[in-house]
């Protein structure tokens, strides 16, 4: 579907593709075992899908402060070498699509051959939850602020009134997620549809976000193999070609005490002296927002996820976001911009948002419980508003 | 007046002494934002160095405790323990006139206000934040 400018792209641009996936979970605290067995076990799994041995294995890479390094993973799964293990800095899910992209960029510098994806999540293990370490300093704590929730809704709440994005942007994506996971038995909202006056009915969590405008909470773990595009050719799966990924922050987004410009952004948008993640993101991958036949974007809270597609273009900020962002347009098979086609944080699980890519993934293979028809563009965008944020783009051999 | 928190509170400076001088200004019922000695730019958290010019030599200096909201929340669920009785809590960020691009969250004297982004507010001593130390409780202004 794609018409690009392919001489703008970067040389990593169709290097590396994901190949493998597998991923688990179950409602808090109810796996009943720890992150690192669930960790194993997907990565087994994962490497079944990608019909490649385990001990193939040579880089590791993970984000928001997981515990499971390369050197402990390669061990348990008796690995010939670890060749790369790596952590993307940042608390919450901001790397989530970051670490997708740098094993893309490991595998196209030759470092490794073989890289996985992981994030685990139980909650019966608080020690090692990495995100909920969260340390909000004493300036914020003794003004009652003490979650990711108030500092997204602090945004979130100026998007609103000051920006003029409709609180109907913000509802419309959860209605779009939940109505995707009614297709999707293995979503926790399957079974429970909702309706507009039920959100609107729902108890206050920290105005401006309703209950329903929250990530669910889930016990889990994910995997997702990625190999040379040159070996994923020979491989069981249609490939899901990383055609570019960008990561960072502009200036010190999010680092600045609710100081930085511009406040609404999710922290994809440009700087006076940065481009911004999604300029980067299109430009390695030749792509533009009218490329996308399908998102996955990570909402911790709809609101942010909403910036998310303002910051990459994807939707229009102030008041247009409402014709953009009707519910219709974001539902598949139809929509103009179907997103969070397995239900998303919000509807289907939270394994912090991990989960999201490997639906990016069934997307271009064609095999989603929600598919998009001909879907070869498919993006996923990792967690926003965080110190630092990330996107990446999923295409399929039609794209290279 | 804001009513006292649940439990006895214990926030104050962090242990690196980075803002120790914030809190101590507080305590006095005053508002100091840090400030570079070179090139006089204001820095919006506490900070080792100057992040404009990279001089390390930066000074905590009083400014009035004036501004406008530049956004607000008001938490019907609380995350922070010692405010568990006190919901819905409004709190607000601050943009303040006297130290542009620096904001600061705030508590508001009375909770049930109708608040609203660009409603000027003016900060005075009075909040209980623990052993010895005070909050700014902020009031709205015309």
């Amino acid at each position: 579907m794609a018409d690009r400018p392919v001489s703008r792209a970067g040389a990593m641009r169709g290097a590396a593709a994901v190949v493998g996936v597998a991923q688990v979970h179950h409602r808090r605290s109810a796996a009943r075992q720890g992150e690192l067995p669930m960790t194993l076990r997907t990565i087994v799994e994962a490497c079944t899908d990608a019909g490649i041995p385990p001990r193939e294995i040579d880089g590791f890479v993970s984000y928001a402060g997981s515990a499971h390094s390369g050197d402990v993973l390669g061990a348990a799964l008796g690995v010939d070498e670890v060749r790369w293990s790596s952590l993307v800095w940042g608390g919450g899910g901001g790397g989530a699509a970051a670490a997708l992209h740098q094993a893309a960029v490991v595998i196209a510098a030759g470092e490794a051959d073989c890289v996985v994806v992981t994030r685990a999540v139980s909650h019966d293990e608080p020690e090692r939850l990495g995100y909920a370490g969260y340390l909000f300093p004493d300036r914020y704590r003794a003004h009652g602020i003490g979650s990711p929730a108030q500092v997204c809704a602090l945004r979130t709440q100026r998007m609103l009134e000051h920006d003029g994005v409709p609180r109907s942007a913000m509802r419309n994506l959860v209605l779009a997620a939940y109505h995707h996971a009614q297709a999707n038995p293995l979503a926790q909202g399957h079974g429970h549809p909702l309706t507009a006056e039920t959100y609107d009915a729902s108890r206050w969590i920290v105005e401006p976000f309703h209950l329903f405008d929250c990530s669910r909470e889930s016990d889990g773990a994910v995997a997702l193999v990625l190999v040379s595009a040159e070996r994923a050719r020979d491989l069981q799966h249609s490939p899901a070609y990383v055609l570019g990924g960008a990561h960072g922050a502009p200036g010190g987004y999010a680092a600045l005490g609710e100081s930085d410009e511009p406040y609404t952004s999710a922290g994809y948008g440009g700087h006076p002296h940065g481009s911004g993640v999604a300029q980067r993101l299109w430009a390695a991958a030749g792509l533009g927002p009218a490329d996308v036949d399908v998102v996955q974007v990570y909402e911790n809270f709809s609101g942010p996820a909403v910036a998310s597609l303002i910051d990459h273009g994807l939707c229009p900020p102030g008041p247009a976001a409402a014709t953009a962002m009707r519910l219709e347009q974001l539902v598949a098979p139809s929509g103009r911009l179907p997103l969070n086609t397995s239900g998303g944080n919000i509807a289907d699980s939270f394994v912090h948002g991990l989960g999201l890519a490997v639906e990016a993934v069934r997307q271009v293979r064609g095999d989603s419980v929600n598919q998009v028809p001909g879907a070869d563009v498919s993006l996923f965008i990792g967690g926003p508003m965080a110190p630092v944020v990330g996107s990446v783009l999923l295409g399929s051999a039609s794209t290279l | 007046m804001i009513p006292p928190p649940a439990l006895s509170p214990s926030w104050g400076p962090a242990s690196d002494g980075l803002d120790l001088p914030y809190w101590e200004g507080l305590r006095s019922g005053e508002l100091r934002v840090q400030r570079c000695d070179d090139c006089s730019a204001w820095m919006p958290v506490p900070s080792w160095l100057c992040r404009a010019c990279h001089g390390f030599d930066l000074s905590w200096l009083p400014v009035e405790a004036v501004g406008r909201v530049h956004s607000w929340i008001r938490t019907w669920r609380p995350s922070v323990a010692e405010y568990a009785d006190r919901s819905p809590l409004i709190t607000i960020l601050v943009e303040l006139a006297s130290a542009p691009g620096v904001r600061t969250l705030g508590l508001l004297a009375d909770d049930g206000l109708d608040v609203a982004i660009g409603q000027g507010v003016r900060g005075g001593a009075g909040h209980n934040a623990g052993p010895g130390w005070e909050l700014l409780v902020w009031r709205t202004v015309p």
